[in-house]
């Protein structure tokens, strides 16, 4: 994060994975977008960080895509919170951003040398 | 913990967002939020630094409306004003009611299933006659320029005949006399006998003038029309098929133009093949021949038997035309004193010729059906009513969120006309299926029944029918729901008094609309089954069980002599009587009840010949001996015609009991003389009267018997007997293959055709009034039934509004009769209030139905006051139910219950 050129990289490459982040989240169960959001922080080491602003307009957009969908949810004790979970679609569209993204990194580590673990 | 909610609402305020999704996406938010501060404070942060970390996540202040911009539509909108403003955005508007509508509908499948299926009844009987409607009274003939082509009659009023059919001489003149046809044409009823490849036909079919197919404007669909050589005697030898005939006999024959065949024992050559469905003038004809007058023919003032149909110059008016023809008829009476002094002449638009007959009982049909779906209106609107009592809350809430009175209307609207399209929707599948069964009761004589379809005028009528319908019947409650105390309704429990006093007046008067527009249509319909029933029990003069009748029509050329064809007659009865099952077998002209024979004009031995033209006129009839035996007639006097009445003896004559009351009255009439010619003739043409046979209906059934006589076959010469007539101890249909094999065990190559049994006929000619009678009779059930589900609706209804009420009598002490009589008087008033408007529209508009009506005025008392009592039964009926559901009220519950 030291350097600018890092830090432009970060926000683009934060734009174009987020979709395919936050429909691999919630692939196996539906999550609410705090859960999400500390989700990708978490697993990322604090890479990638999502606020408010940035996350739902984002979750709005993949469901009004119908990739996702969002239903209130009230739990016993609880305040009733919002859950997004997969929609058919949404599995079609994971799939193939899955694999577009493996074959990106794979052509990127083909060039730049980088190899997997 | 802190509120982020203003925080979230300031940012989001550019967007415009709708209320609801705002507050959506506020929720949301401002939980994150609270989710991170909280994190915050458990990972030992202090409460400001997790505010702070918290109030991190909204980022900079434009952000969160910019992203959001991108995804969330706004929606133009200006603050709810309650009470004022008028919504901007219409089209919004109307989705949204659409949308609402539809939700109501869903919701309410009872509710709407009611509604829907009284709808579809109403409409989809108005589709269905309007379609009949539609094609017989409404679309143009298929003829170039069909307005201006007209029939042209003989006018002999003065003897009972306004539209006699011409005689030859006659439309000659009128041909070659007048001034404003274009062109006239004549035609002849004549029967064919196809013989050869298959079994000997007999086909109905036209003599024709060469210019009858050039003024109609059809060209032929093969070949060409006659031309104007071939209308010459001995030119004739042609023939035009009909598109059927060529079809069913001639196996579609694309060669066929050229081809000859034997017709009436002649080699006649096929000229042309019509286009299908040209059917002129009647559907039964199958080929036409040249009229071809011979010289003899073209002479003739006395034989009355041509139909002419004429076009009209362009420009030239109807008064116009029969004024010409007047002045030329006038001529004629001059120049022809002994033949023309009753003859006028009636020009008659084809149009009007054509549907005539059924347009006065369509019209009454289409009338039906509009008061049937006028009930259903009532009835669903009485359903609307109820319901929007039901949902006051809803409308006050409306209402004071800002909801225009306008604004309730339309929603209201909206709903009641997504019921009447869906009730439009089914209706037309009711048409569909209506139809198809209507077509089989509509009577042959109804020209192009056959042709009727749904087509895009019945579909933009039906259309319009459900619009207009669901305005008609969702104004009443959208006017009383948009029209209430607000106060009253908001309040919890709260007794609308005053809404619920004009709801019960706006009922009130729906049930009164539905019981006098069902009375309206029972009374008609009731008029009509009493006709119906009368003309039923009519007595034809003959009994029609077991008889078997068929056409056996003898060629010309092959039995040209009278002795040869009275021989053929004599053997074939003679065969058919032997065969097992036939009681016995005989020949006639013509059977009753067909709308043709023969007439003739007689004189009285010892009278004085009375002047041209007056001459009295007497059905005949030639028969064979067995004749009265195999109908049934009884003879009332003298003997019957038989076996030794042969040629060489006078003749002798049978007379019917009107004839001998009309001509002998107070007198004898057997044996008395009478002659078909002038009393000069020679005593060889003298006929005796030898017996009196009891009347027969001769033509209708509607129509009182003529004077008639019937002679012998084998003496009389002049007519020659075409109809057998079998009565048999069986089944008589079946012995019809039997019968007809025993015809043609006489000639192979004689046609038998129109096997059909008396009980057919005699059933045929009522069809119309049966058609008439059971569509009025299916609709006045309909709106009884409609009628008597609104009354219980209502009483069901109002009653439950006064369970408290009736619970506070009973509480009190009230009989349970006497709670019994109150709520039923209640419905009992209502329907006596609609009787009485019922009875005065009924004497006003029964009057219409004057000439579908038969021994029954349109006033009948007993019809009126049957029917009366059976809806008042009806609806004290439906109104005792409810009625009685209310005296059972426990008196603890009812008072609780609020």
């Amino acid at each position: 994060m030291a350097y600018k050129g890092s830090r432009i990289l970060d926000r683009e490459l934060k734009k174009g994975s987020a979709e395919l982040l936050i429909l691999s989240l919630v692939e196996d169960q539906p999550r609410h977008g705090y859960d999400i959001g500390s989700l990708i922080e978490q697993r990322s080491g604090g890479m990638l960080k999502f606020n408010v602003a940035s996350l739902y307009p984002l979750l709005y957009r993949l469901e009004k895509r119908r990739w996702i969908q969002g239903r209130w949810v009230e739990k016993a004790g609880q305040r009733r919170r919002r859950y997004y979970r997969l929609t058919a679609e949404g599995k079609k569209v994971l799939a193939a951003q899955r694999n577009s993204w493996k074959e990106f990194v794979e052509a990127i580590s083909h060039i730049t040398g980088i190899k997997h673990a | 913990m802190p509120d982020w909610k203003d925080e979230i609402r300031k940012r989001l305020a550019r967007l415009k967002l709708s209320p609801a999704r705002e507050a959506e996406i506020v929720d949301e938010l401002a939980q994150h939020l609270d989710d991170r501060y909280q994190q915050s404070l458990l990972g030992g942060a202090t409460e400001k630094e997790a505010y702070q970390a918290a109030r991190r996540e909204l980022a900079a202040s434009d952000v969160l409306a910019r992203e959001l911009s991108r995804v969330e539509r706004s929606v133009l909108q200006d603050p709810v004003v309650p009470g004022a403003q008028r919504r901007k955005n219409m089209g919004e508007d109307v989705w949204q009611d659409l949308r609402y509508g539809l939700r109501m509908i869903i919701k309410n499948p009872a509710f709407t299933a009611i509604a829907v299926i009284a709808l579809a009844l109403g409409i989809g009987a108005n589709s269905a006659i309007f379609s009949v409607v539609n094609t017989v009274l409404l679309q143009p003939l298929p003829y170039k320029d069909p307005d201006r082509l007209v029939m042209v009659w003989e006018d002999i009023s003065a003897k009972g005949f306004p539209r006699d059919t011409p005689a030859a001489a006659n439309y000659i003149d009128w041909r070659d006399q007048n001034q404003v046809f274009e062109g006239m044409a004549a035609m002849a009823n004549e029967s064919f006998n196809l013989t050869g490849a298959g079994d000997p036909e007999r086909i109905d079919g036209r003599r024709v003038s060469a210019s009858l197919f050039p003024l109609l404007g059809v060209e032929p669909y093969l070949g060409r029309a006659f031309s104007p050589e071939e209308d010459q005697p001995g030119g004739n030898k042609v023939v035009i098929l009909s598109n059927g005939l060529w079809k069913r006999r001639f196996g579609a024959d694309m060669n066929i133009v050229g081809k000859a065949f034997t017709f009436n024992g002649e080699s006649v050559q096929v000229v042309g093949v019509m286009p299908p469905r040209f059917q002129f003038p009647s559907p039964e004809d199958e080929l036409w021949v040249p009229i071809a007058f011979t010289n003899q023919q073209a002479a003739s003032r006395g034989r009355h038997y041509l139909q002419v149909i004429a076009r009209l110059k362009p420009g030239v008016s109807l008064p116009q035309a029969r004024a010409e023809m007047d002045t030329i008829a006038a001529r004629l009476k001059q120049q022809y004193p002994e033949t023309n002094a009753y003859v006028g002449v009636a020009v008659v638009p084809l149009h009007e010729q054509l549907v005539g007959d059924v347009k006065p009982a369509l019209l009454v049909l289409l009338g039906a059906v509009g008061f049937v779906l006028l009930v259903a209106c009532a009835n669903v609107a009485n359903l609307l009513l109820a319901r929007a009592a039901g949902r006051q809350k809803e409308i006050a809430l409306r209402v004071a969120l800002g909801a225009s009175r306008w604004r309730l209307i339309r929603q209201f609207l909206t709903e009641s006309v997504l019921l009447a399209a869906l009730g439009g929707a089914l209706g037309l599948l009711l048409a569909v299926v209506g139809l198809s069964v209507l077509k089989s009761f509509i009577p042959e004589t109804i020209s192009q029944a056959q042709a009727i379809t749904i087509d895009t005028k019945v579909l933009l009528f039906t259309l319009g029918v459900s619009l207009l319908t669901g305005v008609i019947f969702g104004l009443a409650p959208a006017m009383q729901a948009s029209n209430f105390n607000l106060n009253e309704s908001l309040k919890e429990g709260g007794r609308d008094s005053s809404v619920g006093a004009r709801g019960n007046r706006i009922r009130g008067l729906l049930v009164v609309t539905e019981v006098a527009v069902s009375l309206l249509l029972l009374i008609g319909a009731g008029l009509l089954i009493n006709s119906f029933l009368r003309l039923r029990s009519v007595d034809p003069g003959f009994r029609a069980e077991n008889l078997l009748t068929m056409k056996v029509v003898l060629p010309k050329l092959k039995y040209p002599e009278h002795a040869q064809r009275s021989a053929f007659y004599t053997e074939v009865t003679r065969r058919v009587e032997a065969l097992p099952g036939v009681k016995s077998a005989a020949v006639t002209t013509n059977l009753p009840l067909y709308l043709q024979g023969n007439s003739i004009t007689i004189n009285f031995d010892g009278r004085p010949e009375p002047p041209p033209g007056q001459r009295p006129v007497v059905v005949t009839r030639v028969i064979s001996p067995n004749y009265f035996t195999t109908m049934s007639m009884p003879l009332l006097a003298g003997r019957n015609i038989n076996d030794q009445d042969k040629l060489e003896l006078p003749a002798a004559v049978v007379i019917s009991e009107t004839m001998a009351k009309r001509f002998w009255p107070g007198e004898d009439p057997i044996g008395k003389r009478i002659v078909a010619g002038p009393l000069n003739s020679p005593p060889e043409e003298w006929m005796t009267v030898i017996g009196i046979v009891k009347d027969v209906r001769q033509f209708e059934l509607v129509a009182e018997p003529k004077p008639q006589m019937y002679l012998s076959y084998q003496q009389a010469s002049f007519f020659e007997p075409n109809d057998l007539v079998v009565k048999t101890s069986v089944d008589p249909v079946s012995l019809a293959a039997t019968v007809r094999n025993a015809v043609w065990g006489v000639d192979k190559d004689q046609p038998v055709s129109n096997i059909r049994t008396m009980e057919e006929i005699l059933s045929k000619s009522i069809a119309r009034q049966r058609f008439t009678m059971l569509l009025l009779g299916i609709f006045a059930g309909v709106a009884l039934l409609l009628a008597a589900v609104g009354i219980y609706g209502v009483m069901s209804y109002s009653l439950a509004q006064r369970t408290h009420e009736i619970g506070i009598r009973m509480a009190l002490g009230a009989q349970r009769s006497h709670v019994l009589k109150l709520a039923v008087g209640q419905g009992l008033k209502l329907v006596l209030i609609g009787v009485a408007i019922g009875l005065a529209a009924a004497f006003g508009l029964t009057r219409v139905m004057k000439s579908l009506l038969f021994g029954v005025s349109a006033t009948d008392p007993t019809t009126i006051f049957t029917i009366s009592m059976l809806l008042v039964g009806v609806a004290l009926l439906a109104s005792y139910i409810p009625a009685r559901r209310a005296t059972k009220v426990d008196p603890l519950v009812a008072l609780r219950y609020e």
